[in-house]
């Protein structure tokens, strides 16, 4: 590592997904290699091209807060949001040092890397049909303000804007520190981290509150998504959908969720007799600069990203125990992703495992860097690796070992993550077993 | 600390807002107390309690566009357009021939908002699938009938992380690529961010902007109902009034600004125009919403840039012209310049532009820079009474010579997310 960075750990984790509602819990679904993937029941989606997802059920915010007012008008992603931070923050044990003004709040910071609230959609396109002339194709559009303004809610339109998880985190939690969101699409949490690791690092701030927390499960979002084609179709069978690397995927099952890390500076977590879970070791973030709709065909923007993040770690790929791929299960990902695997880690590529854990819980989009980090966490503790599960049908283009179908025991003491966004952003994080 | 050995320098910039398109531009209608709001002409705002704003008429991206590059538009919304076509502006500043750039050093920072869809592409389908005898949309036939008729890549024009990403693609940037979407102080901290990353070595030549256009039936429907909201449609240029006694709320503007920010050494060896120095950037969270996070976040800026509260010249505020946040920003500006022997003078562009959101930070922080260059800090217009419940110094009525060498540019959101950045003037 260069000279004079601060080391940077991870002293908690919280996790709210499709396979679980804590981090043991999701990571002890996906070594059982279970699917979250199901029938959407959050809106009627039976005419939708997609009619499926993987959606987080039976989630109640008054597990995690007696009093749940601050998050009355907040969509889920920002609810998401507050029990994975909730989660994370009581076990690094910091909420005590914090009330008692043991921890400094000014130098405890916030990175998300969070999607949008969920636009209403009834009522929005609901007033666009009421002042919408077919004839001449024209909008009213004093009729559609007068209608908007009498039937959008207030309060949930402000909660939608995309600084108020953050917002509302730091003012809960009472985190002074700099407060930061960015929204790079599936690559989102993954930079957040990635920058917050960068802001500890150099001494801005001490510790950082980091991850994601998005649901595009809305019909604006499947609409979107699949006017892209970007979506499984495989209505016939919604747990085989997400099949990363398989020849025969058909595009990414859509996920919602929330994964949250603490990040803290290595003295810092000691001094206070800290619980160490992993070592935060490498970061870098590229761009394809190709196209919006596609990465570029030979990895250009990946290849550089997952060299730059080994770089960052001083780790050599031979060091790297396990992938945690980005695969999302859609053609172009994958095959690009497997290129890029095998530039980089050349002779050693085809003997590291390399897994998608979106095979069993979907795509969680801006929250799927920060929860894939947690497992990579997870996995070098436990000494297991999560498999990519539906994977039956080999793909000449893709030819790495993908842990098909089952868990596997191996000790791994380097992880790294990749996270590619729609437009072009890649990110890979290198995680590391902490080794004092 | 490496950023003090690696240094950050403007070399270039493009704005556009409602009373410019391009930096000097905007600063001589500040200059000259020229305000571009006025009563809404882009759609008819006749529905809406307010119908003034600081809008842009005639802008048309074409104009800023390789002829091979403009069937690109149709896939960006009138903000995406709006940051593509002020990084133009800001790479024909800054002279560089991008053939000899590092590409894989070439970062793109944007600060972005939420984008709304607009209604003309979605109004099909919502009429095919509405019920009007149930008084609501029927998904089922939405499925069927509706998403069929929308444009397949209709989602693409409203991502948040589409200005970074389309400027990344035109100007062939491989370098990191972020989309900070922390609302009206997303552009400062997209500076800060890039401050980082050039820190740690990984860029050294950055577009960094900020972009945003709410003038649309959507936006302005939506944001009407929770932000205060200036309205007086009498007298629209009167409207925005930053500190005044009589201000009655926001007015909203649109536009983009988008700086050149290099390494100095990178700047100095392609024989580069320096036109100001990045010296000092702080971030805070105003956990009580009492200006003592503003306050840090100033001080923080400072101390990076190893400068004492009495070397600044003024601060070039937010100066929303609402309520309570006017009383925000003035006590954090009041805490942090306590130890002055004098208070330090205030100014701000808003009133000329209105509140041009997540483009603001930069946008502004451009005219400061036009500050730095002209040597002269323009008043801030409609600021005639300071309301004695914001402790600032004004500076109103008549532009004043600047007779110290840095400028500190104050953003925040209403919730309390705040930025600070140092301008240096470049003495060579």
């Amino acid at each position: 590592m260069a000279f004079g960075k601060r080391r940077v750990v991870i002293t908690g984790m919280g996790a709210i997904t499709p396979l679980g509602q804590s981090v043991d819990s999701m990571f002890q679904a996906q070594l059982e290699a279970r699917s979250g993937v199901s029938t959407i029941t959050r809106f009627d989606a039976r005419s939708f091209p997609t009619k499926f997802a993987a959606e987080v059920h039976d989630f109640d915010l008054g597990r995690w807060f007696k009093d749940t007012t601050r998050w009355n008008h907040c969509g889920v992603n920002s609810m998401f949001a507050a029990a994975a931070a909730q989660q994370a923050l009581d076990q690094s044990g910091l909420l005590g040092l914090l009330a008692t003004g043991k921890t400094d709040a000014n130098r405890f910071g916030i990175y998300l890397g969070s999607g949008e609230g969920i636009q209403d959609f009834d009522n929005l396109m609901w007033e666009a049909a009421k002042s919408y002339d077919p004839s001449t194709r024209t909008l009213n559009y004093p009729v559609f303000c007068k209608g908007a303004r009498e039937s959008f809610h207030a309060e949930s339109e402000e909660e939608q804007e995309l600084h108020s998880t953050a917002r509302h985190l730091a003012g809960h939690f009472g985190l002074g520190g700099p407060n930061y969101n960015c929204l790079t699409a599936c690559a989102a949490s993954a930079q957040a981290l990635g920058e917050a690791l960068d802001m500890i690092r150099y001494g801005d701030v001490d510790v950082v509150l980091a991850g994601g927390a998005h649901s595009m499960i809305h019909p604006f979002g499947v609409t979107g998504f699949n006017l892209l084609t970007a979506l499984s179709t495989r209505n016939d069978n919604p747990r085989g959908a997400s099949r990363p690397f398989d020849r025969e995927r058909d595009g990414f099952v859509l996920a919602e969720g929330a994964g949250m890390l603490v990040l803290e500076e290595l003295e810092h977590a000691k001094a206070r007799g800290a619980i160490i879970h992993a070592e935060l070791t490498g970061y870098f973030s590229t761009a394809d600069a190709f196209r919006v709709t596609d990465s570029h065909p030979e990895g250009r923007g990946a290849i550089a990203c997952i060299a730059g993040a080994l770089r960052d770690a001083g780790v050599t790929p031979a060091q790297i125990g396990y992938i945690n791929a980005h695969g999302t299960s859609t053609q172009v990902n994958d095959r690009v992703e497997s290129l890029a695997i095998k530039h980089v880690f050349g002779d050693y590529a085809h003997s590291v495992p390399c897994s998608s854990i979106k095979s069993m819980m979907g795509h969680l989009i801006a929250a799927a860097g920060a929860v894939e980090l947690i497992t990579c966490v997870e996995a070098m503790r436990h000494g297991v690796l999560p498999p990519t599960i539906n994977y039956e049908n080999p793909d000449p283009e893709c030819d790495l070992d993908y842990i098909p179908n089952q868990a596997r025991k191996v000790r791994a003491d380097h992880c790294l993550s990749n996270s590619f966004g729609f437009g072009g952003q890649n990110t890979s994080l290198v995680v590391s077993r902490f080794a004092g | 600390m490496a950023s003090q050995v690696r240094r950050a320098v403007i070399t270039g910039a493009g704005a556009l807002c409602a009373v410019g398109d391009d930096p000097a531009s905007i600063w001589q209608a500040w200059r000259d107390g020229r305000s571009g709001v006025k009563p809404i002409s882009l759609f008819d705002s006749s529905g809406l309690p307010v119908r003034i704003a600081g809008e842009m008429t005639g802008f048309d991206a074409k104009n800023f566009m390789e002829k091979k590059d403009r069937k690109q538009l149709r896939v960006m919304a009138r903000t995406i357009q709006l940051a593509v076509a002020s990084s133009q502006k800001a790479l024909e500043d800054c002279q560089v021939d991008k053939s000899k750039l590092d590409k894989t050093r070439f970062g793109v920072i944007f600060g972005a908002g939420l984008i709304a869809s607009e209604l003309p592409e979605l109004a099909d389908a919502a009429h095919k699938s509405a019920l009007p005898e149930r008084g609501k949309i029927d998904l089922d036939v939405w499925g069927r009938e509706g998403i069929p008729v929308i444009q397949p890549l209709w989602m693409l024009r409203y991502l948040p992380n589409m200005l970074a990403c389309q400027v990344s693609i035109l100007h062939d940037a491989q370098g990191p690529n972020n989309s900070i979407t922390q609302d009206d102080v997303a552009g400062l901290l997209a500076v800060g961010e890039t401050l980082r990353i050039m820190r740690r070595d990984h860029g050294d030549f950055f577009l960094v902007g900020g972009g945003d256009s709410r003038i649309n039936p959507v936006s302005l429907s939506r944001q009407s109902l929770f932000f205060p909201m200036a309205r007086r449609i009498e007298d629209p240029h009167l409207a925005c009034r930053p500190f005044d006694v009589a201000r009655e709320g926001l007015v909203l503007g649109e536009g983009c600004g988008v700086l050149v920010v290099e390494e100095l050494e990178h700047a100095k060896s392609r024989g580069a125009s320096i036109q100001a120095e990045l010296v000092g950037f702080g971030a805070a969270f105003d956990v009580r919403l009492d200006g003592e996070g503003m306050a840090r976040a100033i001080r923080i800026a400072l101390d990076q840039a190893g400068a004492k509260s009495s070397d600044v010249d003024h601060v070039n505020a937010c100066g929303y012209g609402t309520a309570c946040e006017d009383i925000l920003e003035s006590h954090g500006i009041a805490l942090a310049f306590k130890d002055r022997p004098t208070p330090v003078p205030v100014t701000t562009l808003k009133a000329c532009t209105g509140h041009t959101g997540a483009a603001s930070g930069t946008l502004e922080l451009i005219t400061a820079v036009q500050c730095l260059i002209r040597g002269e800090v323009p008043a801030t217009l409609n600021h005639q009474t300071t309301d004695p419940k914001c402790p600032v110094t004004v500076i109103s009525g008549a532009a004043r010579k600047m007779e110290k060498p840095l400028i500190v540019k104050t953003g925040f959101t209403r919730e309390g997310q705040c930025a600070a950045v140092v301008l240096r003037r470049w003495n060579g």
